[in-house]
């Protein structure tokens, strides 16, 4: 561990005295001996101070109170302006209102609220609500129901779910599993259009939640165990049309290469690497699927999204540094071609997916300020990356990883560990497992602190590889596989990051893994909840846990803090456990599945409950009468 | 749609093909097992699809027996490897992305004849359909390996598998008189008959 520190050595002499170590331990477990653990406290930021200097554009500035989009902003901060609720009220926050949407997969994403309503969709079958906020008890406004396929729901890798939605000109524009985009009208709930983008028998489904600049929804597949090529597409806003469609392996013209692209690193330099680096033929099957999340520069007119493993997962079968999986694209949204590319994981053998969310901001590096990008890559490392160029600024691990002895910054390439790499047919014990040492789960970054809150896993994987042949339909995986905790036992934790010392700050070690998005807020509080089903709420700058509460199940959806139509300040977020945390289920205390939104508030008030709401829809009080029971039974 | 659908259902033994152009394994390749005797073309057909109650009730078919034997299962692991079976039901069979196969719990039957037709016919929501792809003696040695991991039911137990009965629970006495009520057979004393005794799997006295 203390080599990696070293080779970011000449940030970590800027802003050396900057970081402090507190721990906190919520959960009475033993501290990790990973980075943050093993470095001597400092002393804890002062209450006003920006730890980093990092400040973020929060384009196109959404109403203070609302949450249009699932990163709220182009920049994927996660951070909402409001700031009723503080580091001192935050232990009076109470439920105030829930809903459940009665489907027992995995609640991944966020709601949208947008000025009275309230939007949420539900995992497959993929139903709509619209929720009423002006009226108590936030009743249904409307249900659509899309009704897709059957078919997709086994050809999910990872539970039949979906992450959200995004609202754009009056409409709500989403995914169903079925390989389907939709629009739903915002007022009426009714299917505005709808447009076929895959085949879910052959394995291909869509779980991201699209993304929308100006007048284009950008949209991404899913299917990367399947072996499924991997693509990126735009779509019309106003008619769903495609625009473009940017496939992640094959040639430059399938991927949407031309003369503009300049990856900063020499070794992802060259024509037709998206073939070239594969054995003849095996791109086809070779994934790099885009279902993460996308985040957009408006200066440089860049949107930035990561592609998935190659397929198959067994890398004995695909010599080659398999371009461009386990990677990031920045391309020009208007015509898709990219800009430049960068991967994270070359010729990746233990399935770590770069499609981890990349988070925006301006960063004061050597007494310069960079336009950097910061990514939580599954490989357990995270990179600041100048966003224009591709350039690794800071590449340091976060988690527990065992597959690199360091990370070569003139190259932007990690050290692979020789004794890391699997071979058919021997087991191998890896750190981290197949699904990172952070999954999808989003970061949040706070312009108050300028630091970035993540919460992470702490999995490693005994693995033995067979070889596999491509059937469709059929996962073209091949890694048999059992998953235990890492060091310290310790399943999960919530940590702060410095992104320009490449360390943590302060570390909440948890015997889940840590599974939900993280929210900031204008209050200096930060939120999280965990696969067991706690929701936390953490002073953003000691990492001390305000505030807790136990939910009805596990929490892996992303909160998101809005204003009320009575200006009240108000945190939701989603319990339903699912998705890849179920790699976790076989531990004692696992929760049951769940389906429910809850909402809170300080001391839990809202319109929706109180004595007086006791009324009728004529305004009396509500008196049984015997015909109320003469219905059918 | 029509041009997609039949080139998904075409893709599934062009690929087969492939594999076998590639030496992944071959059909040819002696397995060291007698040949299979195969229960008689049309057999099959009449097994009813699991998880059907009441009125549709059928013995026919149910109690066929796995031509594979036990000694099947070995290749039946290896094609239920090489096959990418186990990407979704998982390496120990405990599930995945598709069910467990080791729980005693199936919502198209457990007995060796339904679990042909599930693999032989494929299922809704993601199991492929392997009638086309895969020899019939190779589908009864995955359905001898699936029996191998504990979780099947045996071939006179249709009934069993369909009320999600367990070997060895007790009986209450009053199924008898209830069933009888409705005109039904009695209920079988026990819900896992005696292999040998009678091929019906109604009918049987209580003691």
């Amino acid at each position: 561990m203390a080599k990696h520190v070293l080779l970011v050595a000449a940030a970590v002499a800027f802003f050396g005295s900057m970081p402090a170590f507190a721990q906190h331990t919520s959960t009475g477990n033993p501290p990790s001996p990973d980075s943050a653990s093993s470095q001597s406290p400092a002393a804890a930021p002062k209450p006003s101070e920006n730890v980093t200097g990092a400040t973020a554009s929060f384009a196109p500035k959404a109403k203070p109170g609302e949450w249009p989009r699932q990163a709220r902003d182009y920049a994927n901060t996660r951070y909402s302006p409001l700031d009723q609720i503080t580091t001192t009220n935050v232990n009076r926050l109470r439920i105030a209102w829930t809903f459940s949407n009665g489907i027992p997969y995995g609640q991944e994403g966020a709601p949208l609220v947008i000025g009275d309503t309230m939007y949420l969709v539900t995992p497959f079958p993929d139903i709509a609500y619209a929720l009423d906020l002006s009226k108590p008890g936030a009743p249904v406004k409307w249900t659509f129901n899309p009704a897709p396929s059957n078919i997709a729901a086994g050809k999910a890798c990872c539970d039949p779910i979906i992450r959200g939605w995004v609202y754009a000109d009056g409409k709500l524009i989403y995914n169903l599993l079925d390989d389907h985009t939709v629009a739903v009208d915002a007022k009426t709930g009714k299917e505005v259009w709808r447009i076929k983008m895959g085949n879910a028998e052959n394995g291909e489904t869509m779980t991201m939640s699209p993304f929308v600049v100006g007048d284009k929804v950008f949209v991404g597949n899913s299917g990367g165990e399947l072996g499924k090529i991997g693509w990126m597409a735009a779509l019309d806003v106003k008619t769903g049309k495609e625009l473009w469609r940017a496939y992640s392996t094959g040639s430059d013209k399938l991927d949407k290469i031309g003369t503009d692209f300049k990856p900063y690193y020499k070794w992802m330099q060259g024509k037709d690497l998206g073939v070239k680096s594969w054995p003849p033929d095996m791109w086809k099957h070779g994934a790099g699927a885009a279902w993460g999340w996308i985040s957009y520069d408006p200066q440089l007119n860049l949107i930035y999204y990561g592609t998935s493993n190659p397929s198959p997962r067994v890398p004995v079968q695909r010599p080659g540094y398999n371009l461009w999986t386990s990677s990031i694209f920045a391309r020009d949204p208007d015509t898709g071609m990219a800009k430049w590319a960068y991967q994270f994981t070359p010729h990746d053998q233990w399935d770590y997916d770069g499609v981890n969310e990349n988070v925006l901001i301006d960063l004061p590096i050597d007494g310069k300020t960079r336009h950097v990008l910061v990514h939580f890559d599954r490989n357990g490392y995270a990179y600041t990356i100048d966003r224009a160029t591709g350039e690794v600024l800071v590449a340091a691990p976060f988690a527990h990883q065992t597959w690199t002895t360091g990370f070569d910054m003139k190259t932007g390439m990690p050290k692979v560990n020789p004794k890391e790499q699997p071979k058919p047919d021997q087991p191998l014990n890896v750190c981290p497992t197949d699904i990172g040492g952070k999954d999808w789960e989003p970061a949040a970054f706070s312009p108050k602190t300028g630091l970035l809150y993540v919460g992470i896993l702490n999995v490693c994987m005994n693995v033995t590889d067979k070889v596999k042949t491509y059937i469709p339909g059929t996962p073209y995986d091949g890694m048999d596989m059992k998953r235990h905790p890492g060091p310290g036992k310790n399943w999960g934790a919530f940590i702060a990051w410095n992104p320009a010392t490449g360390k943590a700050v302060w570390k909440i070690p948890e015997k889940f893994m840590v599974f939900s998005g993280a929210l900031t807020t204008a209050g200096d509080v930060v939120f999280y909840g965990t696969v067991d089903g706690w929701f936390r709420a953490v002073d953003a700058r000691s990492g001390k846990v305000l505030w807790s509460q136990k939910l009805s199940s596990g929490i892996i959806g992303d909160p998101i803090a809005y204003l009320g139509p009575d200006h009240r300040e108000y945190v939701a977020v989603l319990a339903g456990v699912g998705g890849a945390a179920m790699v976790e289920k076989s531990q004692n205390g696992f929760p049951a599945r769940g389906s429910t939104l809850y909402v809170f508030s300080i001391d839990g008030i809202s319109p929706g409950s109180g004595a007086k709401l006791l009324t009728t829809s004529a305004g009396a009080p509500a008196t049984p009468t015997p015909s109320a029971h003469e219905g059918r039974r | 749609m029509s041009n997609n659908y039949l080139f998904a259902r075409r893709a599934l033994p062009l690929a087969f093909l492939t594999l076998l152009a590639c030496g992944g394994f071959s059909f040819a390749q002696t397995t060291g097992l007698p040949p299979l005797g195969l229960p008689p073309e049309g057999e099959t057909a009449n097994v009813p699809i699991g998880g059907l109650a009441g009125g549709a009730q059928s013995d026919l078919g149910s109690t066929i027996k796995n031509p594979a034997g036990t000694e099947g299962a070995h290749r039946g692991r290896m094609l239920y490897v090489k096959l990418n079976c186990a990407d979704c039901h998982g390496y120990d069979g405990k599930g995945g992305m598709g069910p467990d196969l080791t729980d005693k719990k199936w919502i198209f039957g457990g007995t060796p004849a339904e679990i042909f037709k599930s693999i032989f016919q494929g299922r809704p929501e993601g199991m492929p359909s392997w009638g086309k792809a895969l020899p019939k003696k190779d589908i009864w040695q995955l359905v001898a390996y699936i029996q191998s991991l504990g979780g099947s039911y045996p071939p006179q137990a249709e009934q069993a598998s369909r009320q999600g009965d367990k070997p060895g629970e007790l009986v209450a006495p009053e199924l008898d008189f209830e069933q009888a009520l409705d005109g039904s057979p009695p209920y079988p004393a026990h819900p896992f008959p005696n292999p040998s005794a009678s091929q019906s799997n109604s009918g049987q006295k209580k003691q």
